[in-house]
């Protein structure tokens, strides 16, 4: 993508959200450094560069926010894939769902999920919830071998 | 003294008759001799003094000879003592003869005497010669006192000649009359005791009988007893001596006439039990024991025999071998019935249950065949469960089942609820005969009767003619109650199996809806909330683009959120609302479903294909139609850029449980192996950019089940995808 670093990887199949969740991390001028995938099998294909994405350089985003019910493969499975690959599991994998099931929360932490968040109900929630992780997980947080 | 005399002159009892006569003459003779001694001194010495001196020395002689013989008889000594007092006798008699002058003396007159006694009282070895012995020695004194070597004659007064001559006579008459005497004691006592014997023998509790030795076996003597045993009287059989012949037994007479060669030619003791036939025709079993009777020299007389009745005795072990027999198979009865008992309470598998109690009734009575039938649900027909034998598989496989009507056993058993025998299927009972079981001489069929209702019936079939008693029959049916008893509890686990199952698909399904709930109800929430926020941002700013935009987003998760909750009503109520099942012709529910999609149908332009030759079913129409129309409906939504998109509706064949095959088959994207079950699982969407709540293949499937059907789906992607599913025939 036009040579900027990708800081965000959003895995979402609900575009609604997918938007609200680009809009409000607009504040944090990420916006642009935002790409969103619809399903399981494309985010990873551009993960580990297959299909449409093959022979692309590797881009390793800052943070992946990972839905967790995803058409063709599921948000576990993602997670797995990465977490199980040596060079991506590194990456800190937040789990941004609207499952409040228990099942889902250990499912995704078993799986060495760094972080699990339930979307919130609300426009102001929602809205401090993603100012809160821009700013944590952009800010705050030190990110192993960003390349810049 | 008198006492010492007594015993002095006691005879012992000697072994047989004939001695203990020889031994009393013997010893009179003797006694005589004694007497005569003393009465002939004092006759010569009153008549002739002068010869005194000659008659002591005799008269002496005789008594000592006398005493000794006596003495001889107390010991025992009988032959010797009679032999010394015949001797004694002859030389007396001789040496009187010779110094008296031979034969004119008187005394010569004495070998008569001597030959007569020796007779009596010698042993018949020894008479003879003694007789001869006393001939010759009458010759020698003859012609040595021709030749004048004697010594001249006495001179004998005729008186004493006639007193000698008389002595003689008397003494003749006197032996010849004791011997009379003993032989009338003899001929009596011989008369008695054969008369004693044939007493005994005439009264004794049994019968018996004298046969010749040859190989005819004649009869020559049978006991009078032989009227009680047989109501024949002795005649009959002493008139024909072959009539014993006649009144065997026919099945022993081969035996027996056997025996009876056999017996002949060796002579030994003989020993048979066979069967007579009484004169009343009654069946006498007697036990014959016979010994073959010979002759001093070895020769065979006659076989003496004895016919003892031992009808009782067979009788009782007659008796005693049923009673073992009966025995015997009420413990095999009892013991299968503690076996079946045992496979009834252990084996709650109906398909394992029925085949093991048949197998364990076959062979532990050794039957041709047992089948068992159970009821099926209309209680038209009774269908066979479970079957011994080739001829059971043959049945079994070729789906065997029986009208419930009166024209079978089992059909007649159920339908009176009763058991029945047939002790002869194969000739009085043809319309019963079953060409899969030529054998079947005798059938009983019983009831399975769990709480009042027959649920079945058990056939047990024999070989043999008048297998089963009414014993039988209570021992039977005591194991059939067992086995409906335990068909009844294993459908209730099995029902209660699958009604677990059932419990915990519903429960995965309710934590499938929670999840679904807490996830795919509260996705447009957040969407809602969330644009909401915004909305009002730019009703303040003003930015009326932006607005309407968002606004549309909101519109769309209210829609979607709408369209789930019906979805969810509608699953909810599969269940609950369902319709009674009736006959419903596949091609109007096809036709129906065709209707309701005539829109998207004509919109998308695609060739929909169907059959017109559909099976009846049987089912509720209302929800079948929604199958058909949801199963179209995802066709027509994943056709994808297809240039000719067409569907094709259809029937394929049956499956293992003669369930009629659907399909609906289209030519679209195809499913990838892996989403095969997937699909039908609750709110499983492959594609988010396709409308749909994911609950359409989750209700197809539930109205497909409730049915009994099955559903399932063959695919590839790119090549279309045909969904099958079954559904009970009418």
């Amino acid at each position: 993508m036009d040579g900027e670093p990708i800081l965000v990887m959003l895995v979402e199949d609900n575009v609604d959200h997918a938007e609200l969740v680009i809009r409000t991390l607009e504040e944090h001028r990420v916006a642009n450094k935002v790409r969103h995938f619809l399903d399981g099998q494309s985010a990873l294909d551009f993960l580990f560069r297959r299909g449409e994405y093959n022979g692309q350089a590797t881009i390793r985003p800052h943070v992946i926010l990972l839905d967790l019910r995803l058409p063709r493969v599921d948000g576990i499975d993602v997670l797995k894939a990465i977490k199980e690959d040596d060079e991506l599991k590194s990456i800190p994998v937040v789990v941004l769902t609207t499952s409040e099931a228990e099942k889902d929360v250990a499912r995704a932490y078993y799986n060495h999920a760094n972080s699990y968040l339930v979307k919130p109900v609300g426009f102001e929630e929602f809205k401090k919830l993603m100012d809160d992780l821009g700013f944590y997980w952009l800010s705050w947080n030190t990110h192993p071998d960003i390349k810049e | 003294m008198a006492n010492f005399i007594d015993r002095f002159l006691k005879i012992p009892n000697y072994d047989d008759n004939e001695s203990n006569v020889v031994a009393r003459m013997t010893q009179g003779t003797a006694i005589g001799m004694i007497v005569l001694s003393m009465l002939f001194v004092a006759a010569v010495a009153l008549i002739a003094p002068a010869l005194v001196r000659r008659a002591i020395i005799l008269a002496f002689t005789f008594t000592l000879t006398s005493l000794g013989v006596i003495a001889l008889i107390r010991t025992q000594r009988l032959q010797f003592a009679s032999a010394l007092l015949v001797f004694v006798m002859w030389l007396a008699i001789t040496v009187g003869s010779i110094t008296a002058g031979g034969i004119t003396a008187p005394i010569f007159v004495g070998y008569l005497v001597v030959i007569l006694a020796s007779s009596l009282i010698a042993n018949q070895r020894f008479s003879t010669p003694i007789s001869v012995g006393c001939v010759i020695t009458g010759i020698l004194i003859f012609l040595v006192q021709k030749e004048g070597l004697l010594p001249i004659p006495i001179e004998y007064p005729p008186a004493v000649r006639l007193g000698i001559y008389i002595l003689f006579f008397v003494v003749t008459f006197l032996l010849q009359n004791v011997n009379r005497q003993n032989m009338h004691g003899l001929i009596k006592q011989a008369h008695d005791s054969e008369a004693n014997y044939k007493t005994l023998l005439e009264n004794i509790p049994t019968t018996t009988y004298i046969n010749s030795t040859d190989i005819n076996a004649y009869t020559e003597y049978v006991s009078p007893q032989v009227k009680l045993l047989l109501g024949y009287s002795k005649d009959d059989f002493l008139k024909d001596p072959e009539f014993w012949k006649k009144i065997v037994h026919p099945e022993d007479y081969e035996r027996l006439m056997h025996a009876n060669r056999e017996g002949t030619k060796d002579g030994r003791p003989f020993s048979m039990e066979y069967r007579l036939i009484a004169k009343d025709q009654r069946v006498i079993w007697v036990k014959d024991e016979a010994n073959l009777v010979r002759d001093e020299e070895g020769n065979p007389q006659y076989w003496l025999g004895v016919w003892t009745d031992i009808t009782a005795l067979k009788a009782a072990e007659e008796e005693q071998a049923d009673l073992v027999s009966v025995m015997t198979k009420r413990t095999i009865q009892l013991q299968t019935a503690a076996e079946v008992s045992r496979a009834a309470s252990s084996i709650l598998d109906l398909n394992k249950l029925l085949p093991a109690v048949a197998k364990l009734i076959c062979s532990h009575f050794d039957y041709y065949y047992v089948g068992i039938f159970l009821v099926e649900e209309t209680r038209e027909w009774a269908i066979l469960s479970a079957a011994t034998g080739k001829m059971g598989e043959e049945m079994l496989k070729t789906g065997h089942r029986l009208k419930i009507e009166d024209s079978s056993m089992i059909g007649w058993c159920i339908r009176n609820q009763q058991a029945r025998i047939a002790l002869d299927v194969g000739e009085d009972a043809v319309r019963f005969k079953n060409p899969h079981l030529p054998l079947t001489r005798s059938e009983i069929a019983l009831p399975l009767i769990n709480h009042g209702e027959v649920i079945g019936a058990m056939t047990i079939q024999s070989a043999l003619p008048s297998a089963f008693s009414r014993v039988d029959i209570t021992t039977l049916q005591t194991m059939a109650d067992q086995m409906a008893n335990a068909i009844e509890n294993a459908r209730l686990f099995t029902e209660r199996a699958s009604l677990i199952n059932e419990l915990e698909t519903q429960n995965t399904e309710l934590e499938q809806f929670t999840y679904t709930v807490s996830h795919d109800l509260r996705s447009p929430l957040v969407t809602i909330r969330g644009f909401l926020g915004y909305l009002r941002q730019y009703a303040t700013s003003g930015d009326m683009l932006r607005f309407d935009k968002d606004l549309g987003r909101i519109a769309n998760a209210v829609d979607k959120m709408q369209a789930l909750l019906n979805d969810l009503l509608e699953l909810s109520r599969i269940g609950r609302v369902i319709n009674p099942s009736e006959a419903v012709a596949f091609s109007e529910i096809v036709a129906e479903a065709i209707e309701l999609l005539n829109g998207p149908l004509e919109k998308s332009n695609i060739q929909l294909v169907t059959s017109d030759d559909y099976p009846f079913i049987f089912g509720d129409h209302a929800r079948l139609v929604e199958v058909v129309q949801n199963l179209v409906s995802n066709g027509i939504k994943f056709m994808g850029d297809q240039a000719r998109p067409s569907i094709q509706i259809g029937t394929e064949g049956e499956d293992a449980n003669q369930m009629p095959i659907f399909f609906v088959r289209d030519n679209g994207v195809g499913i990838e192996p892996q989403y095969h079950d997937r699909i039908f699982g609750l709110f499983n969407r492959l594609d988010p950019s396709i409308d749909g709540t994911g609950i359409g293949l989750t209700l197809v499937r539930r109205i497909i089940e409730i049915h009994g059907g099955r559903i399932w789906v063959n695919s590839k992607p790119g090549e279309g995808a045909t969904f099958y599913f079954t559904l009970p025939r009418h």
